[in-house]
């Protein structure tokens, strides 16, 4: 096929439907990581809690956070979505292939977002949480009201970045069945047009949903760091 | 809901997945040395290339950071045949990989590059070194330590990422757990039991990656 070949089928690819297609499975790809992000940070701050307690009590617990952490950042993401899609099967779980994409995405990104949140939680300086102690204050309102605004400006940054490495990684969902941008792109070649064309289309709608979520990131971090900076510097009263 | 567990029949195929891990490994060593030249290349570029050599490379790194691995490989894979160019699978997936992680390792070398200070170089001439004892004392042990630790998490990425060589028919450590699934049907013993290779694999690597910085250039990294 030549390059003039390809630019005459441009038209044909790019009609209504084709194109409410590969918005639709835009939106999967948008649902499939901001879902996998939100779950991944309430299970992620309780991980990240959990391997911090020192009480005898929540050892099991502790144990279970550090086995689950170290062993779900080293297995690939098709590998755990391959788990659980033949798993379910052959436990008789009639699910979706969308319900086991946002299940796998859950439990991927749980371990990665509780590792990011402990770091931010380590950042804040032991004596701030003994002064909270000494006030009087119970478990929860020291994290809420000393340990977590503190820890934010840490966290915030490095969450927001992985949360646009996170939108690529759900690429994988497609093996899965599941109707995101690849798996639309897929269904497009099938009909006969030029793969070059759809998936670089592809391509490019990833890089418009990544581009400024990522330039948004990085304002989010300097923005923050200034802000930390200017609070330092300025007077306490 | 009752299900048994049968390990049996799937722990013969041990060296036969354990082959596919070194093709992983293989894999991912190639893209990772692929991308370490050009990231090198690049991030020179960055820095001493001038603004349109630099401004080029700055679109690459953006453009290949913000679009997913998979879709790359697939517009190597199943695009350019339609412009006539031709690739194999594993050669597919090995440019795939080595453009995405050159677009990387430019960021994280040219962090490193900038970590060394003018001043450590005037004392080591002071002290009289020549070039060589400047490169093997000051220059490498600076440079490594501060990049040791994001080069051996992006190599580990990158053995992660070779997963999805699977998806193109490459018979790597995913690809052989399909074949063994598809003739065993033990799915779940074949995806854990793949999935604790691939966690006993990476965490060789980075052990053996922070023995070499620890021993090699007195770098402290941490493992788990």
């Amino acid at each position: 096929m030549s390059f003039s070949d390809l630019l005459g089928q441009l038209p044909r690819v790019f009609t209504y439907y084709n194109l409410l297609l590969l918005g639709q499975a835009a939106l999967t790809t948008l649902l499939l990581s901001a879902f996998g992000c939100i779950v991944g940070l309430v299970f992620g701050l309780l991980l990240a809690l959990a391997r911090r307690s020192h009480a005898r009590l929540l050892l099991p617990l502790k144990a279970f956070a550090f086995i689950y952490v170290e062993i779900l950042r080293r297995v690939p993401f098709l590998v755990t979505l391959m788990l659980f899609f033949f798993g379910s099967q052959v436990l008789g779980f009639d699910l979706a292939p969308l319900t086991i994409a946002l299940i796998s995405t859950s439990v991927i990104s749980t371990a990665f977002v509780s590792e990011i949140i402990r770091a931010g939680l380590d950042a804040v300086k032991q004596s701030q949480i003994e002064a909270a102690t000494v006030m009087n204050f119970g478990f929860w309102q020291t994290l809420r009201l000393v340990v977590l605004p503190q820890a934010w400006p840490v966290i915030l940054p490095p969450i927001f970045s992985y949360f646009v490495l996170f939108i690529k990684d759900t690429a994988l969902a497609s093996q899965a069945g599941v109707l995101e941008l690849v798996q639309a792109g897929r269904i497009l070649t099938t009909k006969g047009f030029s793969a070059f064309i759809v998936f670089g289309a592809v391509l490019l709608l990833y890089f418009v949903i990544s581009y400024p979520l990522a330039r948004l990131g990085s304002h989010l971090e300097s923005r923050l760091g200034v802000s930390r900076h200017s609070r330092a510097r300025r007077p306490i009263s | 809901m009752h299900y048994v567990l049968q390990y049996g029949q799937v722990t013969p195929f041990l060296s036969y997945f354990l082959g596919g891990a070194l093709i992983s490994l293989v894999l991912s060593g190639l893209a990772f040395c692929g991308g370490m030249f050009f990231g090198l290349v690049g991030a020179l570029c960055r820095l001493h290339g001038g603004p349109v050599l630099s401004g080029l490379v700055r679109a690459y790194v953006v453009f290949f950071t913000n679009t997913p691995q998979l879709v790359q490989i697939y517009v190597i894979f199943y695009g350019l045949p339609d412009l006539g160019i031709l690739f194999s699978p594993f050669a597919a997936v090995l440019l795939g990989m080595t453009l995405n992680a050159a677009a990387y390792l430019t960021e994280i070398l040219r962090a490193g590059v900038t970590s060394v200070h003018r001043q450590e170089l005037e004392a080591g001439e002071t002290m009289g070194m020549n070039h060589l004892q400047l490169l093997r004392f000051i220059i490498l042990p600076h440079i490594f330590r501060v990049l040791l630790p994001p080069l051996s998490s992006q190599y580990i990425m990158m053995v992660l990422g070779s997963s999805m060589a699977a998806v193109f028919g490459v018979e790597e450590l995913t690809g052989r757990a399909f074949n063994v699934n598809s003739t065993t049907f033990r799915s779940i013993e074949v995806f854990t039991l793949v999935a604790g290779l691939y966690v006993l694999v990476t965490l060789g690597a980075t052990i053996l990656l922070a023995l070499v910085a620890r021993y090699g250039f007195r770098a402290r990294v941490k493992v788990l």
